[in-house]
């Protein structure tokens, strides 16, 4: 349809929603049934070009650099409620299409940051 | 246009603006399209008009202002992109279809409709879809849009570069939507056009005559989408509510620059020709079938335009029309302007029992209290009217409504 010269890159930084800590274990399983099926279906269609899911946020470690020295903070970047849960890298025509499939990830609730590549 | 007398610089002036507003939108659109750069498009129409403001005054206008325009921006545009690197690749591509830029006359307004859907995408802040709108469609500079909005300059300014830098690197397309997800979508650059001509009529003040011009400009938009796109009822209904605001503006302010309410303005004044042309809009949209709330709206507006005076006004049609509105936008705005129909149906006393109910939601709008205020008086219950009036007046920034309530509460309301 399109040639990779009319095609850009995002990024969909994925957050945790609400759902992944409320609702029953089946609930649960439920929504992360449909997210492979999603995330299947684009790899295929070769919509996504990579994806990962991350560990919980308890996992993360921040790096802060001041004056050249670093030092570190046991939690993540962003607030708990604004998490990255996950991302996925895209190649679409134009934002539009990052838009709408990022409006298509199959989640009761949760944010996604829709984000251009800088290609070089 | 076809008269090529002489004129003064003045009259030069305004041919140009309206030259300018014709031609110059559609050639930006176009070069906006061919080059993906909304600055440097902007940047050669502007020459031209340059041009144009610097030679016509001595040779008089050209036979075809719009073709001279297409031209001159044409050459200059050719001009510079084969100066620029950045368009080395694609050079022979570009220049064969900027040369081929077809005539004002043939021209489909395709492109405008792409930009002020490119203006008005949803991925821009809203603030800034209506100050781009105003810059790139309609082609008012940023100190005209500052100075109508009330933004100090560098804010406006700042406003419509991050949200061309965000069309160009964030890959907003270029692109009016397919007729199925127009739905979605219109409905948003219907809205800018909205604000536009609401911030002209009813809000924060400032310079009258800035004011009437985004009416004006408003009521351009419209016909632009209403022409680009006629098989939709809602703009048509659209350009019909704000072409009856525009018709009813020579009554609006008494000698003194207050503002006159509906009831007491001078009818004689309002352009009848403008009314009838907006009233067979909304005929031409009602045969479209699909109603919606801008042509509810305007409807109601007409209702008021084709009243002889206000006592004989439809009032049981208006609230007819108001339930219709009040089933597609339950609002509370919606609400408070149904009571006032209700006070000619059933009195005031049952308008202020629904204008009441309203309180929770509506207490930081200055138009519930002056309504209220209304409605007390009515009643007789003249130091309560005095304390909603003062509440309203409180509330607002406008100088014609501020000087208005001022007078109510003076007591010489009654020499209108």
């Amino acid at each position: 349809m399109t040639t990779k010269e009319d095609t850009m890159k995002y990024v969909l930084l994925l957050t945790r929603g609400a759902w992944q800590e409320e609702g029953s274990e089946q609930e649960r399983a439920e929504v992360f049934d449909g997210i492979v099926e999603w995330f299947t279906k684009h790899r295929a269609d070769g919509t996504i070009v990579e994806a990962n899911q991350l560990r919980e946020p308890e996992t993360a470690t921040t790096v802060v650099v001041e004056e050249g020295h670093s030092s570190m903070i046991d939690r993540p970047l962003l607030e708990a409620k604004e998490a990255i849960g996950g991302y996925a890298i895209v190649e679409v025509p134009d934002l539009d299409a990052a838009l709408e499939l990022a409006a298509s990830f199959p989640v009761p609730d949760g944010k996604v940051e829709v984000r251009p590549i800088v290609e070089r | 246009m076809s008269s090529a007398d002489p004129v003064g610089a003045q009259a030069t002036r305004s041919l140009i603006e309206r030259v300018f507003r014709e031609e110059a939108g559609r050639l930006t659109a176009s070069l906006v399209r061919l080059l993906g750069d909304f600055d440097l498009a902007e940047e050669m129409v502007g020459e031209a008009v340059v041009e144009a403001l610097r030679r016509w005054p001595s040779t008089g206008p050209p036979r075809r202002p719009g073709a001279w325009l297409l031209t001159c921006a044409r050459n200059k545009a050719l001009d510079r992109i084969r100066r620029e690197a950045r368009f080395k690749d694609r050079l022979p591509q570009l220049a064969a279809r900027i040369e081929a830029l077809p005539d004002s006359a043939e021209r489909e307004p395709d492109d405008r409709l792409r930009l002020i859907f490119t203006c008005c995408h949803p991925a821009l802040d809203p603030d800034a879809q209506v100050a781009l709108t105003l810059r790139a469609v309609v082609g008012l500079t940023t100190a005209e849009i500052a100075r109508a909005f009330m933004v100090p300059e560098p804010t406006l300014a700042k406003r419509v570069t991050r949200a061309k830098r965000k069309i160009a690197t964030a890959g907003i397309p270029y692109r009016a939507p397919e007729p199925e997800e127009r739905a979605e979508r219109l409905p948003q650059v219907m809205r800018v056009v909205y604000l536009v001509f609401n911030e002209g009529c009813f809000t924060t003040g400032g310079d009258l005559g800035v004011r009437r011009e985004l009416v004006d400009d408003a009521e351009w938009l419209a016909a632009l989408l209403a022409a680009a796109l006629p098989q939709e009822p809602e703009p048509l209904g659209l350009l019909a509510l704000i072409r009856l605001h525009a018709a009813r503006w020579p009554a609006r302010l008494d000698a003194g620059g207050r503002l006159v309410p509906l009831a007491d303005q001078d009818r004689t004044r309002w352009d009848a020709q403008r009314i009838r042309s907006a009233t067979a809009l909304i005929e031409r949209a009602a045969s479209l079938g699909r109603t919606g709330p801008y042509q509810i709206e305007a409807a109601i507006t007409a209702v008021h335009c084709e009243a002889p005076g206000w006592k004989e006004t439809d009032w049981p049609q208006l609230l007819r029309l108001y339930d219709m509105l009040l089933a597609l936008d339950p609002s509370p705005v919606v609400r408070l302007n149904r009571a006032v129909v209700i006070s000619h149906t059933e009195g005031p006393a049952a308008a202020l029992a629904q204008v009441e109910a309203l309180t929770g939601r509506l207490a930081r709008y200055h138009l519930f209290h002056a309504t209220r205020a209304a409605l007390l008086r009515d009643l007789g219950r003249e130091e309560e009217a005095a304390a909603a009036d003062r509440e309203a007046l409180h509330l607002t920034a406008n100088p014609a409504e501020r000087s208005l309530l001022t007078a109510r509460l003076h007591g010489d309301e009654g020499t209108g």
